[in-house]
This record gives C-alpha cells, structure tokens and sequence, in this order.
C-alpha cells in the first residue's frame, strides 16, 4: 500500500517529494522532528498522523494547504488521488501526474518533472475567490487564450526580466529617499536627540571613572517606505509594461521593501524573480498567461490583491505604485471601490499610465475616470529621466 | 505527557472549544518543547488558546505583546537605574570596598525582568506568549530567534543566565507582515481557520451556557454566511460571542431582520462593511430561517482565504 516498507523511508520520502515538488523547507532538523512527532502521536490513525506532521513540516499557510494534497497523493496514491487533482487541474494548470508520485525516492530522474511541479506550485495565478467559486469555466477560457506581445515564435512567452542600469538605478533611490513618511515609533542612539538616555550615558560614564561626562541621546528614525507595484501586463501595455517592470527591477536595488506582481485577467507574484534580477540574474520570469499578454480586468485583479495581500502589504507606509493603461474590460464600480480601499490604507497611490506621453490624451476612459479621484500622483514611466522626475513630484499623505 | 484527547477534553471544561489539529499541534508542542506559530484570522482565539493552555498546565503565562519599536531592552531586561545610582550615593560613606559596592548594584536586586527572561528565570515551565508578532520589527524578530534557539541570556555583568525549564512558547500572528523563513522554521506551524458551522454552534453552547439552541443556531449560521461575504474586517468568534451576549441582554428569542439591524454594531466594525451587507442582503435570508444545521456544508477548513488578519492598521 504505501511506497516503501518501513516508516522512516516512508516519511523521508514524503519529505524529500514535498521538498522537490512544493518547496517546502525540509531539512533533517524538520525531519527528526516529523519522526519524533509520529512517535508520539502513533501510527493507528491516519487523520492523527496528518495532524501530527503538518504543523512540523509546513511552515505557511500555502504549505499547510498543499500538505493536504501532497499526503493524501503520496499515501493513498490511485484512488483518493482523483479530486485532489481534480483540484489541483482547476488551480494549478496541468496536474502533477500520479506516475511521478510513485517513484518519489529515485532522486535524479524525478527532479526534471519536480522542478516543473515547483514552478506550478509557487506561481499559481491569484485569482480573485469569486472567480474560482462562481465562474471556473470562464477562467479556464480566459487561461488558454494566452498570447504574448513580446515573443514572436511564442514557445516560451514569459519576457527577459530587464536590468537596470546605473542611472535607472539612481533615479530608484533618489524616489525611495525623497519619499518623506512619518518618524518610526522606535527610538535609536544618536549624538543629536529629543531624548535623553539614561542607560546609555550612565554606561557611557564607566570609562571616565563614573561621572557622566558625555551625554547620550535618542531620536526616532524616519520611516522607509514600502512599495507596492502592480504592472499590467496586458495586450494594450505592449512595451510599456516592460519599462514599468525595469522600473521594478531597479527599485529592488534601492530598496528591500517592495513587492511586485503583474496582472492581465489574474495576478501574480513576482517579487522573488525581480529581486534576482536586480541581483544580475538574467532570466526569463515563467509569467503565467492569467498574468501577461491578456485582456485587463484591473478590478478585478486589484480586488484580489487588496484581498489575499492587503493585511500583509498595505498600511501607513505602503506607497502602492499601479503602471497600467487604464483600459479595462471590467466593472469600473469594482475598480472604483477597490481603489478606494487602496488609497484608504496606502501612504500614496502612483498610477504610472504610458498614454499621458501622448499629446492630446486625456484620462477618459472608463478604468482612469473610476480610478481617478484615488490617485495621489498621476504620471508615466518610460526611461531613467522620467523615473527621476517621478520622484521630484511624489507625494505622500503621511 | 498529555495526549491529544485529554488536551481537548481539559480545553473543553475551561470553555475552549479545539480541534484535533489544534490539540495534536499543542500536544507536539509540549513534547518536542519547540514553539508553536499560530497564524489566523483576527478573532479566532489564538490569544486565548494560551491562555488556556496556560491553566490547563496549572503554570504561569507570560505575555509580550509585540509593537512597533519593541525593542529587546524591553522584552529582555533593564537595569534599575535609579535605584542604583541611589544605592550608589547613600552607600558613599560605608565602609565596603569598591568591588562589593560594584557587586551589590549589579545584582538581581536591581534587574528589572522584562517577560523574556522572567520566563527563563521561572521554576516551572510557564507559558510563554509572544503575542502578534508580526507587529514587532524585523531586528527584534531577529533577537527573538535566538533566544528561542539557546534559552539563555548573557547580562554583562551577571553573567550568563540559562534557562532551568524551556518555556512553552505560543507565537501569533495576524499576517499584517510576512515573518521570516527563519522564525517560521523554528516553530511549529499551525494554521486556525474559521471554525465551521457545527464548531461555532458548539462554542456559542460551551461559552454561553444561558444561549438558546435556536438562537445559537442563527447566530453560526449568519456568520458563516457574513464571512463569505468581501467584508474588509469580517467577524471572527469573539464577533460572535458578543452578538450572542448582547442578544441574550436583549431579551431576544430568535433573530429577525429588524433585531440584526439594531444589533449590527456587535458585528460589523466598519462603516463600508454596511453597504456590502445591503448589497448582499438575500443570503441572510436562508441563514435567518430556523431549520436543523444537519449537512450544512459550513466547514471552512483550511481553504477559503478571507480577510486574513484584516486588522484595521493605525490610520493617521
């Protein structure tokens, strides 16, 4: 019935399967738990045994959920199997095929299809819940119609993340500097301050024979900011979307708080992929089609966001930057209300739109008027200069 | 060692309903003595559940509520500053050498134990709850993990203290920020969902022991109901236990629209959350009517995603 015949084997094989095909975190720390935790817990039950290793070996809340999956996968393999990728088909594309499940041990020859499964489990696209709960079929739909503006031969249509270069990156960090929040609520050591340290100065006074000769002090550091960018990877951004994306690339340089994500009809998260770029790793990013080369449904995507991410992502400090054309398919109610939950729990709202670069334009339509009212700085982003002059004019309401 | 069963059970009689996911994740907790992670949505009684745990060990709980600027001065010890320079000055005449005087002011006497060394310093293993952690800066999570890795603290000038009895340590979050791989790999990991509806009706009977079967009925099924909804704070189970309170203080025997409307405060704590409802008022209808909870496909495990830690962040 199961895979191997002792329970170690068993237990380090489901580890290493969790480690290659989801990316958990396993080391034989994590294992020498997992074995301790079933010690204790004993073997009778098979519901006790999910219990007992799921809060030792996953470690977010993503991996408890795919802890479910990829137990019930490995120790029930044919039979149990077909819902969980049933489900798994509906989120995650392709599903991970059962053949792969039962030779997890074999190390070389799975780590092919593993690394495949890891890029599927880490970039499911974030579709809004309502997508997924009410209307499977018309995402499904959405999911095929994939078509990339930036490839011709279209074999592989994630783009090569941009580098920047030295004066992109100036420009990142003279916006990250010129972004004036609010003082932190953490006081620091320092020669100038509004308050007085006692403990400082009396430890200071030690080495000149216990009379507190110079006095310490404490100030409160400012703020750094937080960002949040957003770029539309849609059809109708075409090149556009890419200077937003160098523009990521080189705010990761200037700064560790950001997070980026694009989004066409579905949202993704490709923070770890522009944080490697602008460490000089040149690559290409496996956007999923939800998420590049698209129709838009800003609302709907931005609603996802405000959703799975807000709690984590948004607050005083957050300045959330949106790079998008504004032409949107969706509801503008949704877009209206959902940016004005962004602008409620952001520090600044940057829409960066590459038509204000066309003379004559005006911000009519539908997506830019709902959007509008919730927008601190209106601006475009096209090269190094304009990024900079973005952060001449940058405001934020701290 | 207690086992999972008995962690319910003495939960049970101290009002705590758990799961067995929860009570085996406590249970590992106390043998393996690593720390537990708790994540979950705001209301959901992580805090409490340490609280709990805290009295079914018969031990102390410790408590350090994280915030912005907690820095580890606060969370690990002070010296009584001016009850040193005091002891200093009154004891200038006396006869004791510079040593001893220099001896008796760095001593335990004038140590301000802040809750992380007061915890190590504890005969018995208390209960060590280090309470949203997720609002205590990066560099303070940084210093926890390693007095979590080594149970001792090294004071200058006391020396190093080790820890007797590891403490029980119960971490929450609420996800206002990712915490890092790091911590997550020390911990145990639990997450607690919402509970399902047969959950919730049970937690209402166990902690509202003069609450109608009727009205406890309603109450878990409008807010199953409500946490469907794309509310931007949706109510959790301390929501619901103080509707149930403010329903029984109102004399009232079941729930009627007009009864949801007067008691709406106890539920919904934003403005904007008013408007969703009324947009959305037709799927109350069914939750209002009174029929058997048998088969309801209320359980929530641990997939729907709503409003995780939607925790109203401090607005200037």
């Amino acid at each position: 019935m199961y895979p191997f015949a002792s329970v170690p084997e068993n237990l380090a094989a489901f580890c290493a399967r969790l480690r290659q095909a989801y990316g958990f975190r396993i080391g034989s720390g994590e294992l020498h738990d997992a074995a301790r935790a079933l010690e204790i817990v004993g073997l009778s039950d098979e519901r006790a045994v999910r219990h007992a290793l799921r809060p030792v070996v996953s470690g977010t809340l993503d991996e408890a959920r795919v802890f479910d999956r990829a137990f019930t996968e490995f120790f029930f393999p044919p039979l149990a199997v077909d819902r969980a990728v049933a489900d798994a088909t509906r989120e995650a594309g392709p599903a991970p095929r059962v053949a792969d499940s039962t030779a997890p041990g074999s190390g070389l020859d799975a780590t092919a299809a593993s690394d495949a499964g890891a890029a599927r489990s880490r970039d499911v696209p974030i579709a809004s819940f309502d997508a997924i709960a009410d209307e499977p079929s018309e995402l499904t739909h959405v999911a095929r119609s994939s078509y990339s503006p930036l490839d011709a031969d279209g074999t592989d249509e994630a783009p090569l993340l941009p580098a920047a270069d030295a004066a992109w990156r100036a420009a990142a960090r003279s916006l990250v500097r010129r972004l004036q929040l609010s003082l932190s609520r953490r006081w620091r050591s320092a020669r100038r301050g509004r308050r007085f340290d006692l403990r400082r100065t009396l430890r200071a006074s030690l080495q000149t024979g216990g009379e507190p000769l110079a006095a310490k002090w404490l100030r409160r550091s400012e703020r750094a900011p937080q960002f949040v960018l957003l770029v539309d990877g849609s059809r109708s951004m075409g090149p556009d979307a890419l200077a937003a994306l160098r523009a990521g690339v080189a705010l990761a340089t200037a700064t560790a708080r950001l997070e980026v994500f694009t989004f066409s009809t579905a949202l993704q998260r490709i923070t770890g992929d522009v944080r490697r770029a602008a460490a000089g790793d040149r690559r290409h990013i496996t956007i999923l089609p939800h998420a590049w080369g698209g129709g838009t449904s800003i609302g709907l995507c931005l609603s996802a966001f405000v959703r799975r991410f807000g709690a984590r992502m948004l607050g005083h400090r957050t300045v959330v930057v949106i790079a998008s054309d504004g032409l949107d398919v969706g509801e503008p109610e949704l877009l209206r209300d959902t940016m004005r939950e962004v602008y409620r729990r952001s520090a600044a709202v940057v829409w960066l739109n590459p038509c204000l670069d066309t003379p004559g334009y005006e911000p009519t339509a539908s997506g830019m008027r709902a959007a509008r009212p919730y927008i601190t700085t209106l601006s475009s982003v096209t090269d190094a200069a304009s990024l900079a002059r973005l952060a001449r004019v940058v405001r934020t309401r701290a | 060692m207690i086992d999972a069963t008995s962690i319910r059970e003495r939960f049970c009689a101290r009002a705590f309903v758990v799961d067995d996911a929860f009570a085996t994740a406590l249970q590992l907790t106390l043998a393996l003595e690593k720390p537990l992670l708790i994540e979950g949505p705001a209301g959901v009684g992580k805090t409490e559940s340490a609280k709990v745990l805290a009295d079914v060990l018969e031990t102390r709980l410790i408590r350090l509520q994280c915030y912005e600027g907690l820095d580890a001065m606060a969370a690990l010890y002070e010296w009584n500053y001016t009850r040193q320079m005091l002891h200093a000055r009154l004891t200038e005449a006396g006869a004791l050498s510079l040593d001893e005087r220099e001896a008796q002011i760095f001593s335990e006497k004038f140590l301000l134990k802040r809750p992380l060394l007061e915890a190590i310093t504890e005969e018995q293993s208390p209960v060590l709850l280090i309470d949203e952690v997720d609002r205590a800066d990066e560099a303070f999570e940084a210093f926890l993990l390693e007095v979590l890795a080594e149970w001792q603290v090294t004071i200058p000038e006391l020396g190093t203290i080790r820890a007797k009895r590891k403490p029980h340590v119960i971490v929450t979050s609420n996800r206002t920020r990712e915490l890092s791989d790091a911590l997550r790999r020390r911990c145990l990991f639990l997450w607690v969902p919402y509970p399902s509806l047969a959950q919730e009706i049970e937690i209402l009977r166990v902690r509202m022991p003069g609450l109608s079967e009727r009205l406890a009925r309603q109450i878990a099924r409008v807010m199953q109901a409500l946490r469907g909804l794309p509310l931007q704070k949706p109510p959790g189970v301390a929501e619901s236990l103080d509707w149930a309170l403010a329903l029984m203080s109102l004399h009232r025997e079941h729930l009627d629209a007009r009864t949801m409307e007067q008691t709406l405060g106890c539920v919904l704590k934003v403005y904007e959350d008013r408007g969703v409802l009324a947009t959305h008022r037709t799927i109350l209808d069914p939750a209002m009517e009174d029929g058997a909870p048998a088969g309801e496909p209320g359980g929530r495990s641990l997939d729907p995603d709503f409003g995780i830690g939607s925790v109203s962040t401090p607005r200037h």
